[in-house]
């Protein structure tokens, strides 16, 4: 059942971020892009991490990939328009690839698979208990201190964005 | 306890008339500010002269004054003392003596300047710097004064800023002595490696006991200390700065350029003569740059036309031959001419600024003559100054210029001729200055003629006190051979002791038999006298006037009277004489400071180049970084990659 | 520790005064917060903290030397504060965000100087940062000043990007956050070190050399200081390039101290490099405040001639040299801030022009803030760099890298005396600038600080 799950997700996974690549409105990229997330989610989950999947729709699907629409919207990409890519770039594009591929089959090939120890295997370790125990003993100054870092960047992106007196509307 | 206190006043009284003239230069009368800071400088001379004879009547003991404890890193610890002993007390009575006088001077010279609070305040504080160098017991201290007095000078150079070429003197004289300061401080940073201590006391005994003579880290040492002294005292390749700084207000070229700041090189050497002792090759060095610069220095300064030009270039060959005493290690000689030159040299800058005064600001001598009817005590003065500077008995700079060039005789007797040589020429342009400054006929414009006068009281006080200096100075240092005991040298001799475990030679009696250094005196008294004739026979007699910058064969004017001897004599001696001084003038002069000044270049052509870097485009920056990353990471991963 | 608190809690505090019509209020009152904090901070010098576990779990350490790096910082904040006078006195100021952002970023600083962790160096260096980029932008209507905070952020995320991908290697490879306890992987396997590890070292060095503009990643260093309100140039040059710098000291000392040889040379190198580009760059300046910026990074580069030396007196050489350098620098934004106001905003050589003549005062304090940057004798720049170059001569083996700092130190004589000469030399035209009281306090204690430092360096050099 789990396997059949996981095939099923990772079929989903593969088509719609190839979909990404090929899809000609960016709109339809775009949600295609949120597909995967949530498919990618839907692994976690498999891996008992709920946490996780919960944090990757909330973040990449819920903010993220809506801050991609507006842009979109924003700057009016619907028409597809044909851009000049220098061939320079290509062949540098071509080289990079290749190389991050040569990596990855590198990568593959000295690839060990680890069994998890079964006696000291946590299987709660995903979990969200277990995570805010950590978060809210060991790691509670640095959480609390993250709120300093979201106050800062608030603040300052209201002081940012606030229109002052007599400025030009430029929308 | 008391002591401590006394010595800590010294340089404490010049450093609160600084205060109290720099910051309220805008409020105080000129009057006051005068009074105020030559007060100062009187103070700590008194203060000085009371230290001496506390000195001499508790035995003679070297004395340490701990003040505080200044820095202390790891095992290094530095206090902030000063060290009484009979070098500091000398320089100490050189300073603040000589000193005092200037500053009287300069009461009457700069009180019509718009400028004169804030110039007292800087004359001020280079006391107090110069009196730091002296009087500190370590190097660090010394350091401090060094760089305080560098300062000063670059200030003071530059103080009637207006002038656009006076500012790029001062750029150029400090620009050459942070040169001379790095090599100095990389000295001083051997030393603490070395020695684990700046202290003089501590360091000498040390290496005497670490080393012996000729090992290469006291080489290192020494010479790195060397460099600083070749930039601080003008020695070749870096001293054009020096009769650039004439710039400055004469007093400033008196007091800074001719009897106190130029010597502190000479000073940090004496002061460390053990270290020199123990490094044979650097004194070597040292015999051979001092011996150069001041051939070559004198040879410039044969036809010069400014009258603290000349001053200046006679300056730098005097310094030479301090130096070639220590490389010969007759430090306390050095020392001897030291003070004779601070009182001549004092003098004759101070005369010509007296003169320059009754000239309305003219300094080109060719535009003088006949002053010495208007200006009686200058010219008397003058004339004492450079019968001292040029060696004749029974003046000052005899006893001590003879004392070195003795020591030199029994060093190398190659090196001797030479000095005796320089020594001809020093007298021929001095005497040339004399001549076309104070005899024969006027050559100035008809307003100067009729504002000819003699100078303030504040002026020539000075400048008597100093001529009588000049006249007996030598008093300090007869020598043996004449049925005297050399008191400076063995009022120094204490100074010596560790040298002298190093080399029997050093403060050791002359080994000449009496008639050679007789000999010697009447060769040298000769010299000078042949090349004082000649200078009178052309300047006098025939009333040479150097031709002026415009005329192109710079000789025809020389022949214009002319005998068949003359003609022999000009195209003999006088001739190939002044093509060597144009020579060294102009081409050598200007090659040094080519390469001096290219380095400067060279900063600004690749600050420009990296400028060019800064392109402001975003992109740009991010591949300059991903590149600086890639090089980075492959540096720091080199040992685990390869 | 208990300062962080109180820090916090006072930029909230700060933000709520904003409501009040009257700005009268918040620069003083964001001072009192600053000198409590600076209180509270210096409490615990001979009583370490030892809140209850709950809080501290090993995030971060109270010693003498946290609190001697964070008091810096607070010295810092509380110099430069006086002189936002001019800033927040323009009608579109938004002077409560601008000191609660101020406020908060001393958090992120005081996090770096005293992190045990590296969680918490991470989220100190990112409020410290995100911080800056807003403060670098806050004068919305000059454009330079928006270019500034867009490439300050471009390029900072870059760095943060390696800093925290190096954080991750880190703990990859010894399964710690902990300073201690990568500390203790690496002594515990001493040759068998997972390459993991390596890397890992190599990106955070790279992240924090960012942050302290080090050359070769120095290259966003002159445009957003140049751009950003002087201000908070200040600033940045000065708050920012402490707690960097701390923090990458603390970093090697405890947890790399194994690996000195893998780590030294490419420190060295980076220093001499930082060295002349920085001197080089600055001697060919028109504008101050670039000029200003060069020498930042130039004074990165003495600093981290410290950091390799590696000696028990490095870590004092480098508190003495950063307290001289932010003083003395904030000194000069201090001035160029006053003199900028009354020349148009121009902020170059040229606007000091004649300063001398009616402005002796912040002539005075001009010249001595450059001869401390120039490390002239008498002034606490003199001594930092003495310190700084007798721990690494005492090192050994690193006389190339001193030789070349004492050469690139006579370069910076030249330029930092350019502005000396503009003021009592060349002919101009300034006003009489009128100074407020604060600001003529903060000018007498820069003043102070600086002779202090460079007369009796040994009150300060004793200290930790």
């Amino acid at each position: 059942m789990v396997q059949n799950l996981f095939y099923f997700l990772t079929f989903l996974t593969l088509l719609s971020a190839l979909m990404v690549i090929f899809s000609k409105n960016p709109i339809h990229s775009v949600l295609y892009l949120i597909l995967t997330f949530f498919t990618i989610s839907g692994h976690y989950i498999l891996l008992n991490a709920q946490f996780l999947a919960a944090v990757n729709i909330i973040v990449y699907a819920g903010a993220i990939m809506v801050l991609f629409l507006f842009v979109i919207m924003f700057l009016d990409l619907k028409k597809e328009s044909e851009q000049h890519i220098p061939a320079l770039a290509k062949v540098a594009g071509v080289i990079a690839g290749g190389m991050l591929l040569v990596i990855f089959v590198a990568a593959f090939k000295s690839m060990q698979t680890i069994t998890p120890d079964e006696a000291s295997f946590n299987s709660q370790i995903g979990l969200v208990t277990t995570l805010g125990k950590v978060l809210f003993k060991q790691y509670l100054l640095p959480f609390e201190l993250a709120s300093v870092l979201f106050l800062s960047a608030m603040v300052g992106a209201v002081m940012l964005g606030k229109k002052e007196e007599g400025e030009r509307n430029t929308f | 306890m008391q002591l401590t206190l006394l010595c800590a006043l010294v340089p404490l009284f010049p450093f609160i008339g600084f205060l109290v003239n720099g910051l309220g230069f805008r409020n105080i009368p000129n009057s006051a500010a005068g009074v105020i800071s030559t007060a100062s400088a009187v103070a700590s001379f008194v203060v000085s002269v009371l230290l001496f004879s506390n000195f001499l009547s508790g035995g003679s003991q070297p004395f340490t004054a701990v003040l505080f404890d200044w820095v202390s890193v790891g095992g290094l610890k530095i206090q902030f003392s000063y060290l009484i002993d009979q070098l500091s007390l000398l320089m100490l009575m050189v300073v603040t003596g000589v000193g005092s006088l200037i500053h009287l001077y300069s009461m009457g010279y700069m009180h019509h300047d718009e400028g004169f609070g804030k110039f007292m305040a800087f004359l001020n504080l280079f006391m107090f710097s110069m009196l730091l160098l002296v009087m500190g017991s370590n190097y660090l201290i010394m350091f401090f004064g060094w760089e305080g007095v560098g300062l000063c000078s670059y200030l003071l150079i530059g103080f009637w800023n207006k002038n656009v070429s006076y500012g790029d003197a001062a750029r150029k004289a400090f620009v050459m002595n942070r040169i001379g300061d790095l090599g100095f401080l990389i000295g001083i940073f051997l030393i603490i490696n070395t020695f684990g201590s700046v202290e003089y006391q501590q360091v000498f005994p040390k290496a005497v006991e670490l080393f012996k003579a000729g090992d290469s880290t006291v080489f290192w040492i020494t010479f790195c200390l060397f460099i600083g002294a070749m930039g601080k005292s003008a020695q070749i390749p870096l001293y054009t700065w020096l009769p650039d700084a004439m710039a400055g207000p004469t007093p400033v070229s008196a007091l800074i350029h001719a009897a106190t700041m130029v010597t502190a090189g000479i000073y940090m050497v004496i002061r460390s003569n053990v270290l020199y002792t123990l490094a044979p090759d650097t004194l070597e060095i040292i015999a051979i740059v001092g011996l150069a610069t001041a051939l070559f220095a004198a040879s410039i300064g044969l036809f010069q036309n400014d009258i603290k030009k000349v001053l200046a270039y006679s300056t730098v060959s005097q310094l030479g031959y301090m130096f070639l005493a220590l490389g010969v290690m007759a430090y306390s000689s050095a020392m001897f001419h030291v003070m004779t030159h601070a009182f001549f040299k004092a003098l004759l800058f101070l005369g010509a600024g007296s003169v320059i005064h009754a000239m309305g600001g003219e300094q080109d001598i060719r535009k003088m003559g006949g002053l010495q009817g208007h200006i009686k005590i200058t010219f008397l003065t003058f004339l004492i100054g450079t019968i001292a500077i040029s060696g004749i008995p029974p003046f000052a700079g005899f006893f001590s210029k003879d004392e070195i060039l003795m020591h030199v005789y029994e060093h190398n007797k190659l090196l001797w001729a030479l000095g005796v040589v320089g020594s001809m020429m020093t007298s021929f342009y001095m005497f040339r200055l004399l001549f076309l400054t104070f005899f024969g006929t006027f050559r100035g414009t008809k307003h100067q003629h009729e504002h000819l006068h003699e100078s303030p009281l504040s002026m020539t006080v000075p400048l008597m006190v100093l001529a009588v200096l000049s006249v007996f100075g030598g008093a300090l240092g007869l020598p043996e051979v004449f049925g005297f005991n050399h008191q400076l040298a063995n009022f120094m001799s204490p100074l010596f002791e560790h040298s002298k475990t190093v080399n029997a030679l050093v403060g050791a009696k002359s080994a000449l038999p009496h008639s050679t250094e007789y000999a010697l005196m009447f060769v040298s008294v000769m010299a000078v006298a042949l090349s004082m004739t000649a200078a009178w026979v052309l300047f006098v007699k025939k009333a040479n006037v150097p031709a002026s910058d415009e005329t192109l064969d710079g000789m025809t004017k020389v022949i214009y009277n002319k005998y068949y001897v003359d003609e022999i004599y000009q195209a003999a001696i006088v001739k190939p004489l002044y093509s060597l001084s144009e020579f060294c003038h102009s081409v050598a002069e200007t090659a040094m400071d080519m390469l001096v000044e290219s380095t400067g270049k060279l900063v600004n052509v690749a600050g420009n180049g990296f400028r060019q870097l800064q392109t402001g485009i975003v992109g740009y920056y991010v591949l300059a970084m991903v590149a600086g990353i890639l090089l980075f990471a492959v540096f720091t991963l080199r040992s685990v990659l390869f | 520790m208990l300062s962080i608190i109180l820090l916090s809690v006072s930029g909230i505090a700060s933000l709520f005064l904003g409501f009040n019509k009257s700005r009268s209020l918040l620069m003083p009152a964001t001072l009192l917060f600053l000198l409590v904090a600076l209180a509270v901070n210096l409490w615990d010098w001979n009583v370490p903290f030892t809140l209850s576990s709950a809080y501290n779990n090993g995030m971060m350490t109270v010693d003498k030397t946290t609190i001697v790096f964070s008091a810096i910082l607070l010295v810092s904040a509380l110099l430069v504060i006086p002189f936002s006078q001019n800033y927040i006195d323009r009608p579109q100021a938004q002077p409560a965000e601008y000191y609660a952002i101020l406020l908060f970023a001393l958090v992120g600083g005081i996090m770096m100087t005293a992190y045990d962790n590296l969680i918490m160096l991470f989220v100190g260096v990112e409020i410290l940062s995100i911080s800056m980029y807003v403060l670098a932008g806050s004068d919305k209507r000059n454009l330079r000043s928006t270019e500034a905070a867009l490439k300050y952020f471009l390029m900072g995320a870059f760095a943060t990007g390696f800093l925290l991908f190096g954080v991750a290697l880190l703990y990859g490879a010894t399964m710690s956050f902990s300073i201690k306890g990568i500390a203790d992987y690496t002594n515990a396997n001493v040759g068998n070190l997972s390459p993991l590890l390596y890397v890992g070292i190599v990106m955070v060095l790279i992240g924090v050399l960012f942050k302290v503009s080090a050359a070769p990643f120095h290259f966003w260093t002159p445009d957003v200081y140049e751009g950003s309100p002087s201000l908070f140039t200040a600033f940045m040059s000065t708050v920012v390039k402490t707690a960097g710098f701390a923090a990458l000291y603390r970093l090697l000392a405890v947890s790399f101290t194994g690996l000195y040889d893998y780590w030294a040379m490419s420190i060295a190198v980076v220093a001499l490099l930082t060295l002349v580009v920085g001197n080089i760059t600055a001697s060919h300046q028109h504008s101050f405040k670039r000029m200003m910026a060069y020498s930042g990074i130039s004074h990165a580069g003495y600093l981290l001639i410290a950091v390799t030396a590696f000696q028990n007196t490095s870590q004092d050489a480098i508190l003495f040299y950063s307290l001289a350098y932010s003083v003395a620098t904030i000194a000069a934004f201090g001035v160029l801030i006053l003199v900028a106001d009354k020349q148009q905003g121009s902020e170059d050589f040229s606007a000091f022009n004649g300063l001398a003549k009616n402005n002796p005062f912040l002539a005075f304090v001009m010249t001595l803030a450059m001869c401390s940057l120039a490390g002239i004798p008498l002034t606490g720049g003199f001594f930092g760099k003495f310190l700084i170059f007798s721990s690494a001569f005492a090192k050994g083996g690193l006389n190339w890298l001193l030789i070349g700092a004492i050469l690139m130190s006579a370069v910076g004589i030249y330029y930092y005396f350019k502005v000396v000469i503009a003021m009592y030399i060349r002919e101009g035209k300034t006003e009489k600038i009128a100074l407020t009281g604060l600001q003529q306090a903060a000018f007498v204690l820069s003043i102070l600080l600086t002779l202090l430092l460079g007369v009796v360096p040994n009150l300060f050099a004793d200290l930790v």
